[in-house]
């Protein structure tokens, strides 16, 4: 008998709820950036993140875009690494007492240090809210110094530092910025830079070039969103293209590897993803790729939190774009991150894109990357060494042109063939596959997916085990998205530049009616709404139930 | 026997061989570079995660004894005892591979539990009774005499011992036509049996089947994995393995073909647990 039947009014029938819960956590409202309560449904096949303010209401945002994807990354999770020193104490609870402080989950795997807040570009995308400003700032020598060596007491060796900004290149002192990296147990610096500098000026990328040594290598980082004329005038507001190409060839002469970095933003350039993997194969100077889905912190174009591009959604698309050279499970979650974070797969290549002879493997598909970075089931993994060298590869500081990313990719690849060096009739059939793949190693070719959380995605429970961490000249390492989402960056401007910098709420469609434009391109809310700078917390009200 | 089956298949598919030379070669072609590249490490279809599962449905205690039939290098003797705290006998026809697992076994310290010896599935070299469980990954269906094999699985079981099986599943009169004319050349397809014929196969030796299940994305999987290292032997070392009689077209047609018989369900992989009354 039905419910209808029994109850005889279908006005009083139960009905289900169109969603899975899958998880209770914390997040901020992304209007006044106090922290909320939060939880994480399934629906249609989707994820998103719902939370609600007591003074302004719900708020809901896609986070990953294929449920099952999701579920399945649950068991890449790595346990997490403490690092030597803590900055901060626990005080207020996650996410506002950064930090590090000593309930964060994991070690700093990258170091991003912004030099300035200036830049030789306005585009209307930047999360760091940069470009021609009267009143932003530039650090100092002694400033990067004392950046650079709190990092190092956190890690010990540290593997990567980036600067960032701002436009790093247009700092006076960035080649003294390198050499102090450089003079520190730091492996690898990178400079994330737009490339203008790079395209005219072949001295400063030459005095790149003489930095980049093995054990102290230098690398860059370079935005590069496609190849429609659109692309560039909506994401960088000017037409770029013969800009990037000479900045990658200046970098080729230099012996600089890059990675290409794309801000995707759906129906804008979402379409190009398969094209930029395949511009990056063909030219000498890159090496990896790494997708940003357009984080809508800081200055971006207006969007929907519920139709916004997340990381499943980018690897469908490389799948559909390039249905010969990638399938959905050549990528795999980052385990030393939270694994919904970023996911990287690796190619091994060879030829041209487009000219007879050529061809992608994903390595992925030379080894079962799961039998080594599931860390729930696997108590015993077949090789040591293997999982050593995936674990370093699968990591956020994984840089192509670093010594630690080629030596494992190295190891890798060779392990592949250790079986058959140990077998006894080995030249029988008489390849020597071996070797024809350690030369293959030299083209291998990274590809990374991040989608960074901004005020309406932000899960506490992701920020916790953070590696990515943005180095304050008060020495602090603030988890990227935090720095970014939660009012640290306003915090850290406002203290360095000495004006007052109200909170950036993001261009969401939902919330236009209560936006106004900040000084700087990015929107604040109207300011009856009220804001301030330290989110109080809104989860631990403190009382009782009677 | 001794190594994972799709070897043979890799080996038959892509020589244009005759078949007996191919054989020779097929033999040589286990130790050679070529082969361990294109089918990894211990690869069967299903990997580690596969092993598991199966090792999770044998339902043994902390000490049991187990025999891995066609151990190759190792890897699931070694996640027997790592994992489940099982003692492992490992038996395999290579003397190579043998070797090969013993001295991963004694680096790992795990030769307390684990030891690798070489001998043959259809005269096992162990007396009545020896197990509490019996593993044979993907090995059956080379084995030439398999009444024989599972005969003998049956004897070295203890009473209320258990068989877990994994095998790729073919329906030979259901082949399709590329598949077919290839089957009398590839050891693998023509020596898969329908999951009921290995289910009676085991239980004419006095086992008795309790639960079956199909894998067929493993197969799937595996196929992809073939075809990725195929394509790397191209990228890398085409002239060489061309000269060695390999035909790069003519695996790629049978990948295909077979990617086609996993889809229509004709071609799988497999899952058997029996238990010894």
């Amino acid at each position: 008998m039905s419910v209808e039947q029994r109850t005889g009014n279908p006005s009083m029938t139960k009905r289900e709820r169109d969603e899975v819960f899958v998880e209770y956590t914390k997040s901020i409202c992304p209007l006044c950036k106090v922290v909320v309560d939060a939880q994480v449904n399934i629906r249609d096949g989707r994820v998103y993140l719902r939370k609600r303010c007591r003074d302004h209401g719900e708020f809901e945002a896609l986070v990953y875009g294929d449920a099952q994807m999701y579920l399945d990354s649950a068991r890449f999770n790595k346990p997490g690494t403490i690092p030597l020193t803590f900055q901060t104490e626990v005080r207020d609870g996650c996410p506002s007492d950064c930090g590090l402080c000593p309930e964060h989950k994991q070690h700093a795997c990258l170091g991003i240090i912004e030099v300035n807040t200036n830049c030789n570009l306005d585009c209307p995308v930047c999360f760091a809210d940069s470009g021609h400003h009267p009143d932003g700032y530039a650090i100092t020598v002694g400033q990067c110094a004392a950046m650079l060596d709190a990092f190092v007491a956190s890690e010990g060796e540290a593997e990567v530092v980036m600067f960032s900004g701002g436009e790093p290149t247009i700092h006076k002192h960035i080649l003294t910025f390198v050499d102090l990296a450089q003079a520190r147990p730091i492996r690898s610096v990178t400079l994330n830079t737009n490339g203008i500098r790079l395209a005219s000026d072949t001295a400063f990328v030459m005095a790149l070039g003489e930095r980049n040594r093995p054990g102290r290598t230098v690398n860059v980082y370079l935005q590069f969103d496609g190849f429609d004329e659109r692309t560039h005038r909506e994401i960088r507001g000017r037409d770029l293209r013969a800009i990037k190409e000479r900045a990658l060839d200046n970098c080729a002469a230099a012996g600089l590897t890059v990675t290409l970095v794309a801000a995707v933003e759906r129906g804008l350039n979402d379409h190009e993803v398969g094209a930029v993997v395949e511009y990056g194969l063909a030219h000498p100077a890159v090496r990896g790729v790494a997708f940003q889905p357009v984080t809508h912190s800081g200055r971006h174009l207006q969007f929907d939190p519920l139709t916004r591009l997340t990381n499943s959604d980018v690897i469908h698309q490389l799948a559909e774009q390039r249905p010969g050279w990638f399938e959905p499970g050549d990528f795999f979650p980052v385990p030393c991150c939270f694994p919904t974070c970023r996911s990287v797969t690796y190619l091994l290549s060879e030829g041209t894109p487009g000219e007879p002879g050529f061809g992608v493997v994903p390595i992925p598909r030379l080894l079962d990357v799961e039998d080594y970075l599931d860390y729930v089931s696997n108590r015993v993994v077949p090789d040591d060494a293997i999982r050593e060298a995936l674990e370093k590869l699968w990591s956020a500081s994984a840089f192509m042109g670093t010594d630690t990313t080629t030596t494992r990719l190295d190891t890798a690849t060779k392990r592949l063939t250790v079986a058959a060096e140990a077998l006894e009739c080995a030249d029988a059939c008489g390849v020597n596959l071996p070797e024809a793949i350690a030369d293959l190693n030299d083209r291998a070719f990274m590809i990374v997916i991040q989608d960074f959380q901004d005020p309406y995605t932000l899960n506490v429970k992701q920020l916790m085990k953070c590696c990515v961490e943005e180095i304050t000249p008060d020495g602090r390492l603030i988890p990227f998205c935090a720095y970014n989402s939660v009012g640290y960056r306003e915090q850290v401007r406002e203290q360095m530049s000495g004006v007052p910098v109200t909170d950036v709420v993001p261009n969401a469609r939902p919330l236009q009616p209560v936006l106004v434009d900040s000084p700087y391109g990015s929107k604040n809310a109207r300011s009856d709404l009220g804001n301030g700078h330290v989110p109080a917390d809104q989860t631990n009200v403190g009382k009782r139930v009677r | 026997m001794s190594s994972p089956t799709p070897m043979w298949w890799w080996a038959q598919v892509t020589t244009t061989r005759t078949r007996e030379a191919a054989k020779t070669c097929c033999a040589a072609a286990y130790g050679s570079d070529i082969a361990a590249l294109l089918l990894g490490d211990s690869y069967h279809p299903g990997g580690l995660s596969l092993t598991r599962r199966l090792a999770t449905q044998l339902g043994l205690p902390r000490d049991a004894h187990v025999l891995d039939v066609a151990s190759g290098p190792g890897a699931t003797a070694m996640m027997l005892a790592g994992e489940f705290g099982l003692r492992v006998a490992g038996l395999d026809l290579s003397a190579a591979n043998v070797a090969l697992a013993q001295g991963r076994a004694d680096a790992q310290g795990q030769a307390d539990r684990v030891s690798f010896a070489v001998g043959d599935a259809e005269l096992l070299p162990y007396p009545d009774a020896a197990f509490d469980a019996v593993v044979i990954e993907c090995a059956l269906c080379t084995f030439p005499n398999k009444p024989a094999a599972a005969a003998e699985t049956a004897r070295v079981l203890r009473n209320g011992g258990r068989l877990g099986l994994t095998d790729v599943l073919g329906d030979a009169d259901r082949l399709p036509a590329e598949l077919t004319t290839l089957a009398a050349h590839i050891a693998c397809i023509a020596g898969a049996r329908p999951m009921h014929t290995y289910a009676d196969l085991v239980d004419a030796a006095g086992l008795r089947t309790t639960r079956t299940e199909r894998h067929d994305a493993a197969l799937a999987r595996m196929i992809d994995q073939i075809e990725a290292r195929l394509e790397l032997v191209r990228l890398t070392a085409r002239a060489q393995a061309e000269a060695l009689g390999l035909d790069l077209d003519r695996a790629k047609q049978a990948l295909a073909a077979a990617r086609a018989a996993v889809a229509d369900g004709v071609i799988g992989y497999g899952l058997l647990v029996a238990d010894k009354p």
